[in-house]
């Protein structure tokens, strides 16, 4: 009933700042939304495609991703628990079909893999999976899903050329396999084809990437597990399909930490307009409050009735932004995968971004929960006024002695714990509890500072233009509340733009500084012209090949492979040490480095990368169990050098070492380097020319490949840019929403102004001039803030999510690229207000309150 | 009993055992001890040195449409101790595939599979023989040879095949992991102890009949040129037809490797 008669005519008043305010939440609640769906489908697409590969197997048998020898089969199939045991191979191809992206191609062994997957083909292809033997004799079969054929309007009967290690191939459509189950993992993207024909089409010898297993009626998974331990030794990961999940989990989380911080960071500001919204309606309707408060409402009925408007104010604005989050998941999805499979190497795949009900619930329970938290402190304001002084005339928008009080003991409180927290413990949850109440300290000194800063500037404003300088100026000072609530917004804003852009610019160096010393070859031989694609590789005979050509000096071969280190999947690189000291000199962080590369090469240690050190706190002489499937390697670190190769970490260790626990020498890249006075240009035409036909082969010259990374690095920071942006708006918003506040508190003292003679473009100057000393007060504050934040963000960095020691440098050229484009927008947010209030009745004017 | 028997079901081993023996058994409490000897006189009377011919299979689907296929057998030893290759010969998209079974007297035998398109050979697990044999009736398992010891036997009763008097045997595994089948019924012919019909059973459905026909004496063994299997879960049915059936040629060992079938 009160909302009706209260709060509805108030809103229908003020329509324009209603919307404002919803915008706040809706902005809010919509990156939420969109961030967090988008994530949660890319991770449910992930593992829904491994359910539906997985069939009905119980558990999987792998070795991280470099695979295994093919008679590790036969020791899983000779364990008791074991009823049904299936090689399984999955490699991603090109269809070279525009705008199709990558086809998940999974090779099977068609005579016992139905026993765990249904191919349950159209009719009509019956003759087809009739006859395996057919599919199995030819090597060029596939089969397809119904959606990928229906797509790209493929029969079975058809051709499709794919891109493989071996080049170019042509294939038969042998099936197509209905839609649904099998048939729609991978976004329905999915090709069958024989297991052995894949091994060599995508250049895996004679190796099993998993190995799928049933099991024997009434064995539980913990017993069969327990039995092929025993049978397999430690170097393999015996899970559940779900496992696969949950290290794909564990591998992306720090992209997630940040993913999930920075929608919350754009919640929290737009906490800050709901906050300033209330707190200017609890001053606005301070006579409507005293005049309930005269009418028997008691204190708590007061307070109640503000926080169920932003209850319902949070309810209108997360439903608006449920909706464009959804509308905006899709997009922030492709760009997940896309980053997804570029940073750690796993298949992009489409994803239909769909948020859950738990998520939609949970978005609108933060949306009305954060605009109720906003709201709390006004509402408690509103419960607390006085009849009498209220319906007196003059408004109520400066701080009280007591909450100035209260506001500056919490200030010192904060700030005294934050500095305790940060020299009691440098990592773990007490530093992030002197990241939070840092930012605490800043945001419960906004008002002071925002007013000493304003008085500050108040001579200059007065000396640029003498009246709408010092009117603008006043209007600021007097009403602390209203001013500290969109400049704390701001602030928020630039503090993260300070350091998401601070991050970009150590990372930006740091990894420029990496491949300077350490990615210095000329050229760069890759099976696949995707970097991150590690499942098609080079047989090690090339390399003789490749050396053989004139022009080339030297040539290395990697192998890189992620395995599973304590549960989680980690790159580990195996390359020729000694060879790769002679032309490469990598940051050495801890150790010595030719002591470290004679012991690496000689099977006695193990390298790791700074990063790898920093996340998981190791050093020089401590113990690594890594598995393998010929054993678990059990060796020391012998040194800790800067390698950026994976977000992760890197393990380095020996090709030897490798090929003797993984038996396993096939390459995935080789770095070249030309001998002195060899054409870039001609070396590389020799190794196409040389390859043409046999070889997918692809040369990248050394500015290509830092272009690529460097392109990924952009990539992780661009989703938090956009995170930024809408942030920024957010405060613009606030921007606006303060100066229509501002307006219309002073509709009286403008009408005045006009009535003494003040021409309408003093008064929209002195809009104008808010407009813009909001957002320098927003700026400087930030700018302050955000060296803060910097520090703290670079921290987190290192600690918790790429390990990497990135040098603390304030962001300048971001700093001052931002001025223009904030005073711009502030004046842009202020023409309307500002028309708005030359515009209005004078009579009117001259008539409020 | 050649291998075509064995092929369709079941091993088989020499041991005398008269048709007067096995009537007089029928009514006694010995009757699983005689139809043992029943099996063992089958054995006996197939057990050759080797066995080649080529066969035309004809699958028929369940709407009608036959689809045809042709091999060369090879099979050196017989029953338990016997090795065989079979190569496919038609139509083209399968030529060359080949199969090589190695039988094992005490167990289950060993299968591998070459694809000369793909260069590699394969095993083909245990646990893939209750497998269709590449799109016809037969499974892995029935192109296995296994020795009489394999099995328990117990004489049913009497049955007639197209008017001719036959014994039936029920053979149940040994050891049940190593068939798909839970038990074999076999009809076996009172006048020259060839295999008539096959009907196997998974718990107590069946699953596959076989009926063996155009019963020729090659070389002084009761063969069926012609053998029909039809697979009564998916109501299709396939034919195989030999030609050029000869025993005890010349073979030789080598040729019954791993190593040969990627030779040839």
């Amino acid at each position: 009933m009160l909302l009706r008669l209260i709060t509805w005519p108030y809103v229908r008043k003020h329509a324009l700042r209603t919307m404002l305010t919803l915008a706040g939440i809706a902005l809010g609640v919509a990156v939420f939304v969109g961030m967090n769906s988008a994530n949660a489908s890319v991770l449910r697409a992930f593992s829904q495609t491994i359910d539906q590969i997985a069939g009905r197997a119980e558990l999987q048998v792998t070795s991280g991703e470099t695979g295994f020898a093919e008679d590790v089969l036969d020791r899983v199939q000779s364990v008791p628990s074991v009823r049904v045991a299936v090689p399984v191979i999955e490699a991603v191809a090109d269809p070279h079909i525009r705008g199709e992206g990558s086809l998940l191609i999974l090779g099977v062994d068609l005579i016992g893999d139905r026993n765990l997957r249904d191919y349950d083909l159209e009719s009509g292809d019956d003759a087809v999976i009739d006859d395996p033997l057919v599919f199995l004799a030819q090597p060029d079969s596939i089969m397809l899903s119904r959606a990928f054929a229906d797509k790209n309007h493929i029969a079975a009967g058809d051709r499709l050329t794919l891109g493989t290690a071996e080049g170019d191939r042509t294939f038969s459509v042998r099936g197509v396999m209905k839609a649904g189950g099998l048939a729609s993992a991978f976004g329905g993207n999915l090709a069958v084809m024989d297991i052995y024909a894949a091994q060599k089409m995508f250049g895996r010898g004679r190796t099993f990437d998993r190995i799928d297993v049933a099991l024997t009626p009434g064995r539980t998974i913990a017993e069969s597990t327990r039995e092929l331990e025993t049978a397999l030794g430690s170097g393999f990961q015996i899970a559940p399909p779900s496992g696969r999940g949950q290290q794909f989990e564990s591998m992306i989380a720090g992209y997630s930490l940040m993913m999930n911080a920075s929608s919350v960071f754009a919640l929290f500001i737009g906490m800050f307009i709901i906050y300033n919204s209330f707190a200017t309606a609890v001053s606005e309707r301070r006579k409507e409050i005293g005049v309930l408060r005269a009418l028997g409402a008691s204190r708590r009925q007061v307070r109640l009735l503000f926080l169920l408007e932003s209850a319902v104010a949070g309810l209108v604005g997360s439903l608006a932004g449920i909706i464009a989050g959804t509308f905006i998941a899709r997009g922030i999805a492709a760009s997940i995968g896309g980053l997804i499979h570029d940073v750690y190497g796993v298949a992009r795949q489409a994803v239909h971004a769909t948020a859950t009900p738990g998520l939609l619930a949970v978005s609108l329970a933060i949306g009305i929960g954060t605009s109720m938290i906003a709201a709390w402190i006004p509402a408690r304001a509103a419960a607390a006024v006085d009849p009498v002084r209220a319906l007196q005339k003059g408004g109520d928008v400066s701080l009280s002695s007591g909450e100035t009080r209260a506001r500056l003991v919490l200030a010192a409180v904060s700030a005294l714990g934050s500095t305790g927290c940060l020299l009691l413990d440098r990592s773990g949850a007490l530093f992030y509890a002197s990241y939070v109440l840092a930012t605490l300290f800043a945001m419960l000194l906004t008002p002071f500072l925002s007013v000493g800063l304003m008085r500050l500037l108040r001579p200059l404003l007065k000396w640029v233009r003498p009246v709408e300088g010092t009117l603008a100026a006043d209007s600021l000072i007097q009403a602390p509340r209203r001013t500290s609530g969109s400049v704390a917004a701001l602030m928020l804003s630039f503090a993260l733009v300070v350091a998401f852009a601070g991050m970009a610019r150590s990372t930006y160096g740091s990894l420029v500084d990496w491949m300077n010393t350490t990615l210095n070859p000329d050229l760069f031989v890759m099976p696949s012209p995707d970097i991150a694609v590690r499942n098609v590789r080079f047989p090690s005979t090339m390399s003789d090949e490749l050396a053989a050509l004139p022009g080339i000096e030297t040539v290395q071969v990697v192998r890189q492979a992620r395995v599973v280190f304590q549960q989680t999947p980690i790159m580990l690189l195996a390359v020729d040490l000694l060879s790769i000291e002679r032309t490469a000199r990598a940051r050495v962080t801890d150790g010595n480095a030719s002591d470290m590369v004679r012991a690496g090469a000689a099977g006695k240690g193990i390298l790791v990368s700074d990063n790898f050190a920093q996340l998981r706190r190791l050093k020089v002489g401590d113990l690594l169990e890594l598995p393998a499937p010929a054993g678990v390697i059990r060796l020391p670190i012998v040194g800790v050098i800067v390698d950026y190769s994976d977000q992760q970490g890197s393990i380095l260790i020996d090709r030897t070492v490798f090929q003797r626990y993984w038996n396993d020498d096939s390459v995935n890249f080789f770095r070249v380097y030309l001998a002195s006075g060899a054409s870039l240009a001609d070396v590389k035409r020799r190794i196409l020319e040389r390859f043409a036909g046999r070889r997918q082969v692809f040369v990248l010259n050394n500015g290509e490949l830092r272009d690529y990374i460097l392109k990924i690095a952009t990539q992780w920071f661009a989703l938090t840019y956009v995170q930024v942006a809408v942030a920024t708006l957010i405060a613009v918003l606030g921007i606006v929403n303060m100066l229509t506040v501002s307006i219309t508190d002073r509709r009286r003292e403008l009408g005045v102004l006009r009535a003494v003679g003040a021409s309408n473009n003093q008064i929209r100057r002195t809009i104008w001039m808010e407009a813009l000393c909001t957002s320098a007060l927003g700026l400087a504050l930030g700018y302050a803030l955000g060296a803060i934040n910097l520090y703290y963000a670079l921290e987190i960095v290192r600690q918790d999510v790429a390990g990497m020691r990135l040098d603390y440098e304030f962001p300048i050229g971001v700093a001052l690229a931002v001025m223009p484009v904030m005073f711009a927008a502030a004046f842009v947010a202020a023409l309307w207000p500002a028309e708005s209030a030359v515009r209005g009745s004078l009579v009117e004017a001259l008539e409020y309150e | 009993m050649n291998s075509l028997v064995a092929m369709w079901r079941r091993p088989v081993s020499a041991a005398g055992l008269t048709a007067t023996s096995v009537i007089l058994a029928l009514a006694t409490p010995y009757a699983a001890d005689n139809a043992r000897r029943i099996i063992e006189e089958v054995q006996r009377r197939t057990d050759t040195m080797s066995q080649q011919y080529e066969g035309l299979l004809q699958v028929v689907d369940a709407k009608g449409r036959v689809a045809d296929k042709r091999w060369t057998f090879e099979r050196l030893g017989s029953h338990g101790r016997s090795r065989s290759v079979l190569r496919f010969t038609s139509p083209a998209e399968v030529k060359g595939v080949a199969l090589l079974i190695v039988d094992h007297a005490d167990r289950a035998s060993d299968q591998w599979m070459w694809t000369p398109a793909v260069e590699r050979d394969r095993r083909i697990a245990l646990q893939d023989r209750s497998t269709r044999f590449f799109g016809t009736d037969f499974s892995f398992e029935d192109l296995e040879e296994r020795d009489v010891d394999q099995f328990d036997y117990t004489l049913i009763g009497e049955d007639a095949i197209d008017g001719a008097p036959c014994w039936k045997v029920g053979a149940t595994p040994r050891e049940a992991k190593s068939s798909q089948y839970t038990r074999s019924v076999l009809w076996i012919r009172k006048d020259n102890y060839a295999i008539a019909r096959t009907e196997n059973y998974v718990k107590t459905a069946i699953t596959r009949r076989l009926d063996y026909s155009n019963l020729q004496n090659v070389q002084g063994i009761w063969t069926a040129r012609q053998i029909d299997v039809v697979d009564l879960t998916r109501g299709s049915r396939t034919r195989l037809t030999l030609d050029k059936l000869q025993y005890n040629a010349t073979l030789e060992d080598d040729d019954f490797t791993v190593q040969a079938l990627r030779r040839q």
